[in-house]
């Protein structure tokens, strides 16, 4: 496998190496994978879209700005194709995405910025206690949250991604944190 | 607290992609690659259909003109009916006949014609990718 950066197997590709693309698919069909299964919830939904995904980035190649990252540029990709997909079918609750600085106390207060309990970490099943927990967010929290710990992005290119301000991301993340919190224990 | 949640994450499995998926984007990919081409093929079948259209009339028409306005059909028609003449003048009359042929009519027609000429080898050689895509896209 290639170690070539995005951006210079982006070059290649547009300068008539298909391999280049191969390997670009190659490095991020497990993360995208990952974050539409995460985000739709659904296996062959999931490998529709993923499928999707990429031939849309191959689609917008020559448009991609090369100054920017490849990452964010491909996730913000997935991220609305997901999305587009979910209001097709109409299950998204769009109040979810709505008045996202609107306040909420009791969550505010939930908010604690301590480590969590190692108990916690070893307890038997954490992965499948996890999913399940994660599962019964929002997507919008459960998106910043796997985009945070899962895919390691900051959070200026969450926001990026999500199409939002750093401060709102940053706002979320702390109730995201707060309803995991909640959910775990 | 980021390495906390990053830990606790790890425990998250992520989901695997199913095998052949990699295989079925690729061949998605070259699927539209092969979309792309024929649509832009199907573009410039219709241009050239359009062009060779209105050209060959339209160059038919100069290339009539100019020769009816030209002295070639006279030179012709003499040469015909006085054979000998030729014969003993045909250097002068060749000349003659050159000089007077309609270049500018001769060449526009040509070229019309070479287009009509590819553009009916084109459909003949793609017709199924075209009508294909065609049918496809109105079905």
């Amino acid at each position: 496998m290639s170690m070539d950066s995005d951006q210079q197997l982006i070059v290649d590709y547009l300068a008539g190496d298909g391999k280049s693309l191969e390997i670009l698919i190659h490095r991020y069909l497990k993360p995208i994978y990952s974050f539409v299964h995460r985000y739709v919830g659904n296996e062959q939904e999931a490998e529709d879209i993923t499928q999707e995904v990429f031939v849309k980035v191959w689609r917008n190649f020559k448009k991609f700005d090369q100054n920017k990252s490849f990452k964010t540029w491909i996730f913000t990709i997935a991220k609305n194709t997901s999305f587009d997909f979910l209001k097709k079918k109409k299950t998204i609750p769009f109040s979810e995405f709505e008045n996202d600085e609107g306040e909420n106390k009791l969550i505010e207060t939930l908010a604690d910025p301590a480590p969590l309990p190692d108990e916690l970490l070893k307890r038997v099943g954490i992965g499948e206690m996890l999913n399940v927990a994660i599962n019964q967010l929002a997507p919008k929290y459960r998106m910043v949250l796997f985009l945070r710990y899962n895919e390691h992005f900051a959070f200026r290119e969450i926001a990026e991604l999500l199409g939002e301000s750093i401060n709102t991301i940053k706002s979320r993340h702390k109730r995201s944190i707060a309803l995991l919190k909640k959910l775990l224990t | 607290m980021r390495k906390d949640f990053e830990k606790l994450f790890s425990h998250l499995e992520p989901a695997e992609p199913p095998a052949g998926l990699f295989d079925r984007i690729i061949l998605a990919i070259k699927r539209e690659q092969e979309l792309r081409h024929t649509k832009r093929l199907l573009f410039g079948f219709l241009i050239l259909l359009v062009t060779s259209f209105i050209t060959t009339p339209f160059s038919w028409t100069i290339l009539v003109n100019q020769i009816e306005s030209s002295g070639i059909s006279y030179f012709i028609s003499t040469t015909l009916s006085d054979f000998g003449t030729f014969l003993i003048l045909w250097q002068d009359f060749s000349l003659a006949i050159l000089e007077s042929l309609p270049l500018t009519g001769m060449m526009v027609f040509a070229i019309s014609i070479g287009i009509s000429i590819f553009t009916l080898r084109l459909f003949l050689y793609k017709k199924r990718l075209l009508l294909g895509y065609l049918t496809q896209s109105f079905a």
